[in-house]
């Protein structure tokens, strides 16, 4: 193309070639290195000037120099006098931090975009952002690019008798991704969900309501501090957008609301409830659940049998009759806590983030969730809504960081709902850690199927049987194309059906 | 309750310089306040202030760690974001050594000027005031369109000559021409001689040929410089002065990057001593390197907070070393 230049970062000089290839040209020339006390330097060694700049950089394990090397590439072409200078950023790093999520939190992806615009870029093309009124943040136009009719298409070419799989979400905040692909390709869709089992301070119940009730919670924590005395109301509360979330509980909701308030004396007979008798503060949500499943056996509804219950113990799925890590842990001193007292949690210093409020977005605070899953002391429920027995499975989300939901999410789907095979399916394989070896070490799960928008290292590559990395390029190298034309971008967001 | 009273100050340090920020906060005589920095498994840094900073005059104290300048930067900026949006009322970012303070101009085509980039970026992050010490170049704080103070070693540095040797046998020397400045100010405050050594570098941490231009026999040579950072240029000149006829000679810099071999380098020089501030975090260089002494320059910051602040002048600190 005319009057174009496209550079690489350091990160994601391959996904820059085969973009470069896709466009018929070269990638242009930089010298990127760094000074012996750790700055970045960037020579430009080609002129730009008045030329269309196009930068493009991923995430790498060192996120916060390749960001600076990108705003110093940035700034350098502006210096040197190019007319336009595009970020294709095809993984937008720190895009989880997109919100206030604890008091006094940073907003950091606000930063960062106004960081580019700062350093001079005129237009940003990125890939499936984390939350997509990120593009908000930027005064610059952001073209967020999905990889979804990608992935659909691979899906169709590749997974045997497709057609009978469930699309399922492994979080209540990655739900409305889930439904998105499962309407491309009209499948059903199921939810996999998290709660703390026994957990009775304060931040737990917090954390599991949150999770559970989607964006729409009141993240007031007197709302939520509810006594075990004021239940009968909080759990009609709690429950309304729990049914939303799947269409299997619809029709129990309405005559569910009013035996609720009868719940508290048959709880404890529930052969989900083991030894102690206490109402302990976070079973407004065990209770509801157990009792749309007594509905069920009362009712001999058929559609209520789609919600699965299992036991989650250091992250993995265990059998019923697994003896509970922390019936000995779990102390009295946390009974002891006075509720009307822990209205005032907001004010106390707590070192874990979530538990100070925010909002229920579940997706975004899935590394958070990854920590709990590990915590030996917890014991948590895990739900499975969705009938996905002797079915192909389809686990999505927008990226794959941490393995511990992924695998719970699968054992569940296998171990409690009998599902036949389980693919992983992300756009960011971002794989921290040992994370890749971990599913790959997973029975349950049979492949692993990201794109090359995060750069995943050869020797990982190599050593993993189960992992598929679709090429991004193409899609990128047409959204560049069309940019520098004027073109419309709409086409790149349609499924097409070959 | 009047609009002044909920108003004090808040030091918040970022992880690059813990120490720094206790001495400092141990001359103010408050308590560094509490925060979370940490990384994710994806190496993203997140940060949480613990305590209120509403409406208080927030200080955030960070230098940047050798190797890790960007790793520093970027928290920092986190930092300052963080306190931004928690509704602080001012942020002052306390940045002892200026990150990228060495590429300040435009000196091949197309090369990057990043120290304005980064000083844009405390400022879309939300940097009200900042406190540096010893800027490579005083041009820098014209890249801010927020007041910049400029804090300088040099009077602890003189102090520290007035205390361990006699001035009238001290000749102050600059290691290249464009620190001649500095060296002739600490040369005029003491009333001794100056030498320069004119060099050429032909590329960046590489040391060429050296000239010296003065006497320097049967005298204490003290090279005076703002970063040590390879020592290449500082043992190089050490050579040259000792070939000269210098009886002693010894380095006093501001900000001890020591990056690479330097301490090695340094162990293996004629050099007797290199005295270095403490805006750069040493680690465990002091114990490596028996030729190193540190200055504490935390009660000149502490000080420079306590009247940014009160808003009472700074002025008084570019001449006297608070005790």
């Amino acid at each position: 193309m005319r009057g174009t230049l496209i550079f690489a970062g350091s990160s994601c000089p391959e996904l820059t070639d085969k973009i470069c290839q896709n466009l018929g040209m070269a990638r242009a020339d930089a010298e990127l290195t760094q000074f012996s006390n750790g700055e970045t330097s960037v020579r430009i060694l080609t002129s730009v000037r008045e030329k269309d700049v196009f930068v493009v950089q991923s995430g790498s394990p060192k996120i916060n120099d390749t960001i600076m090397e990108l705003l110093i590439m940035i700034s350098a072409c502006k210096g040197g006098s190019a007319n336009k200078i595009t970020a294709v950023l095809p993984y937008f790093p720190y895009s989880r931090q997109s919100k206030k999520k604890s008091h006094r939190g940073a907003i950091t992806a606000r930063m960062l975009a106004n960081l580019l615009d700062v350093a001079g870029v005129k237009h940003v093309v990125t890939v499936d952002l984390h939350a997509s009124q990120m593009q908000g943040f930027f005064r610059c136009p952001v073209d967020n690019l999905h990889a979804e009719p990608l992935i659909a298409r691979w899906i169709r070419r590749n997974v045997p008798r497709w057609q009978e799989a469930v699309v399922v979400s492994k979080n209540a905040g990655g739900t409305k991704r889930v439904t998105s692909l499962a309407d491309a390709l009209k499948l059903n869709f199921g939810m996999v969900t998290t709660d703390k089992r026994r957990g009775n301070n304060m931040s737990a119940s917090m954390t599991a309501s949150m999770i559970f009730d989607g964006p729409a919670r009141n993240p007031n924590p007197d709302a939520a501090a509810s006594q075990a005395r004021a239940i009968d109301t909080s759990e009609t509360e709690d429950g309304t957008p729990a049914t939303d979330a799947s269409d299997a509980r619809g029709d129990a909701s309405a005559p569910g609301s009013p035996r609720v308030n009868g719940n508290g004396t048959h709880s404890s007979e529930s052969p989900f409830r083991r030894s102690d008798t206490t109402l302990s503060q976070s079973s407004a949500i065990d209770e509801i659940d157990e009792d749309y499943e007594a509905d069920g056996l009362e009712y001999n509804d058929q559609r209520a049998h789609e919600v699965t219950h299992g036991r989650l113990v250091q992250g993995h799925v265990v059998p019923d009759d697994f003896p509970s890590p922390s019936v000995s842990a779990v102390e009295p001193s946390v009974h002891d806590e006075d509720p009307m007292m822990l209205s005032h949690a907001s004010s106390f210093f707590s070192p874990q983030p979530h538990a100070l409020g925010g909002s229920g977005d579940a997706g975004a605070s899935s590394d958070e969730e990854d920590d709990i899953l590990k915590d030996p002391k917890v014991e948590r429920t895990i739900t499975l809504v969705g009938d996905v027995k002797g079915r192909t499975v389809l686990i999505v989300d927008d990226m794959i960081d941490k393995p511990g939901s992924w695998i719970a999410a699968a054992e569940t789907v296998v171990k409690r709902g009998r599902a036949k095979k389980v693919y992983c399916i992300a756009t960011h394989g971002v794989f921290g850690g040992d994370c890749l070896e971990q599913m790959e070490a997973c029975d349950c799960i049979d492949a692993i199927v990201v794109t090359n928008s995060y750069p995943i290292p050869e020797h990982k590559l190599r050593n993993s049987t189960k992992l598929v990395v679709l090429d991004l390029s193409f899609l990128l190298a047409e959204a560049i194309r069309r940019n520098h034309y004027g073109e419309s971008m709409s086409p790149l967001f349609q499924h097409l059906m070959d | 309750m009047s609009a002044e009273m909920a108003n004090e100050i808040k030091l918040i340090s970022g992880r690059s310089h813990p120490d720094l920020c206790e001495k400092i906060a141990k001359r103010l005589g408050i308590q560094v306040a509490r925060t979370i920095s940490l990384n994710y498994s994806n190496q993203e840094t997140s940060f949480t202030v613990g305590e209120s900073v509403r409406d208080e005059d927030v200080f955030i104290v960070q230098s940047t760690a050798t190797g890790d300048v960007n790793e520093g930067l970027m928290e920092l900026l986190i930092m300052i974001s963080a306190c931004r949006t928690a509704s602080a009322r001012r942020i002052t970012a306390v940045i002892p050594n200026f990150p990228y303070a060495r590429q300040d101009k435009k000196d091949k085509s197309r090369a990057p000027i990043s120290a304005r980039l980064v000083a844009n970026m405390l400022q879309t992050a939300g940097a009200n005031h900042i406190v540096t010490v010893d800027l490579h170049a005083s041009q820098i704080q014209g890249f801010f369109s927020v007041p910049v103070d400029n804090l300088y070693a040099e009077p602890s540095f003189l102090r520290y000559i007035r205390e361990n040797f006699n001035p009238e046998d001290c000749v102050i020397v600059s290691p290249d021409a464009g620190g001649a400045k500095r060296a002739t100010s600490i040369a005029d405050h003491l009333n001794t001689a100056f030498a320069l050594i004119h060099k050429e570098r032909p590329r960046p941490n590489v040391v060429g040929r050296m000239v010296l231009v003065g006497n320097v026999v049967d005298k204490v040579a003290i090279l005076v410089d703002d970063m040590a950072d390879t020592c290449g240029t500082l043992v190089k000149a050490a050579a040259v002065l000792k070939e000269n006829g210098a009886k002693a000679v010894l380095a006093l810099v501001t900000h001890g990057i020591l990056s690479g071999n330097a301490i090695e380098t340094l162990n293996g020089s004629v050099l007797e001593a290199l005295v270095v501030t403490n805006t750069v975090p040493l680690g465990d260089k002091v114990e490596r390197c028996p030729k190193l002494r540190v200055i504490d320059i935390s009660p000149t910051i502490a000080e420079a907070i306590r009247r940014t602040h009160n808003g009472e002048s700074v002025s008084y600190l570019f001449t006297h070393a608070p005790v």
